[in-house]
């Protein structure tokens, strides 16, 4: 009863002083007694209080951070997952597009090439078919001439309409390199979502003492890291081909 | 080895196989069968008679160094060329996959010259 002695010392003469007053029917006195005995017990309350709103302060923060989380986890990841999808579909219909101006342009490139060497041939065949002096050089010269003519006939308007059709194209291959912009903000708003999930989470971990358990995923070993990203992947990490041919020599292969 | 041997392209982006595709063709093999990742890949080749594996390591499903561990462990398929055309750089991966027997590793982005060197290698020691 330790404890009860204390509170006996420390209120016992104000109660004291108290009855005293009631049995000499002492009103002031006995409001000066009570008054004492309240200003005890105030600052405990007050402490008490302080520590009441303490709590529900943090508890209010861990409620708004949880349904803010909760908010993100609920609507903001799925939307997220889809703008990411999204990203992708983009990127592959550009890169599918890029790919078939590509494989349409290197025939007409490759025509143009094999009607040029042609016509050179026919060229070189005109040369040297085309030589002596007087008439009997003449008639030879226009005979030769003939095939040349046609050759080129054929050739030159060929060559135009298939270099304009691979200007085309090309012109293309530049639109169609539009999505980096489109998708560049899609994935911006992505990693702003990521922040804010960052550090959501790391406030709760505050709020929870910093008891968080460190788990991982059941993931193969063997299922590779992705693309190198500068500043994020750790480890030695070749560069360029140079670096893994002169790892793999050094293997011996 | 001649021009028409057989090659399966194995990579989880459709852009990536259509790629390697172009290129094997601009190089004069058009004999070429794609496949998405490892699982699909597996059976394909136990199934048919490719002279060549082309494969990406990170892929859903089958990674594709678990697809080279596979084939080499299949006594028809093990000795079969296999060129490793990945992004994964770290040190360690490459040695991994040297260990598991990979003909060659190329490391993406990679160019036209780098894909036929290494073939050109990788076909030339097998002569």
């Amino acid at each position: 009863m330790s404890n009860f002695s204390v509170l006996k010392g420390e209120y016992g003469t104000y109660v004291d002083t108290l009855s005293e007053a009631l049995q000499r029917d002492d009103e002031s006195a006995f409001f000066t007694a009570v008054d004492n005995i309240v200003h005890m017990r105030e600052p405990k309350m007050f402490a008490e209080i302080r520590k009441l709103t303490g709590d529900l302060q943090k508890a209010l923060d861990r409620f708004s951070i949880e349904s803010r989380l909760a908010d993100i986890a609920e609507h903001e990841i799925p939307g997220a997952r889809a703008r990411l999808t999204h990203v992708i579909n983009m990127t592959d219909e550009a890169a599918h597009r890029t790919l078939d101006l590509v494989e349409r342009s290197g025939p007409l490139a490759e025509r143009t090439s094999r009607e040029a060497g042609a016509l050179l041939d026919a060229f070189a065949a005109f040369r040297e078919r085309a030589t002596g002096r007087g008439f009997e050089g003449i008639a030879r010269s226009v005979e030769a001439f003939l095939p040349l003519v046609r050759a080129m006939e054929a050739f030159l308007p060929a060559a135009r309409t298939d270099s304009e059709q691979i200007r085309r194209n090309l012109a293309d291959v530049l639109l169609a390199q539009g999505y980096q912009d489109l998708t560049g903000q899609i994935i911006r708003s992505v990693i702003k979502l990521v922040e804010e999930l960052e550090q959501a989470l790391g406030n709760l971990a505050n709020l929870s003492g910093g008891l968080v358990e460190h788990a991982t995923l059941g993931e193969n070993p063997n299922a590779g890291h992705g693309p190198v990203v500068p500043g994020v992947t750790e480890g030695e990490v070749a560069s360029a081909q140079t670096d893994v041919d002169a790892l793999l020599s050094g293997l011996g292969m | 080895m001649s021009k028409d041997m057989k090659f399966l392209v194995v990579d989880d982006f459709s852009t990536m196989r259509r790629i390697i595709k172009n290129l094997l063709h601009d190089l004069g093999y058009s004999n070429v069968t794609e496949a998405d990742d490892g699982k699909t890949a597996l059976p394909m080749l136990q199934a048919g008679s490719f002279d060549f594996l082309i494969t990406d390591w990170n892929m859903p499903g089958m990674p594709g160094l678990d697809l080279l561990k596979a084939v080499r462990a299949d006594s028809k398929l093990a000795k079969m060329p296999v060129m490793m055309l990945t992004a994964e750089a770290k040190r360690d991966q490459i040695v991994e996959a040297a260990k598991a027997g990979v003909n060659g590793y190329v490391i993406k982005p990679f160019t036209a010259e780098t894909l036929k060197e290494k073939l050109d290698k990788i076909l030339g020691a097998g002569k």
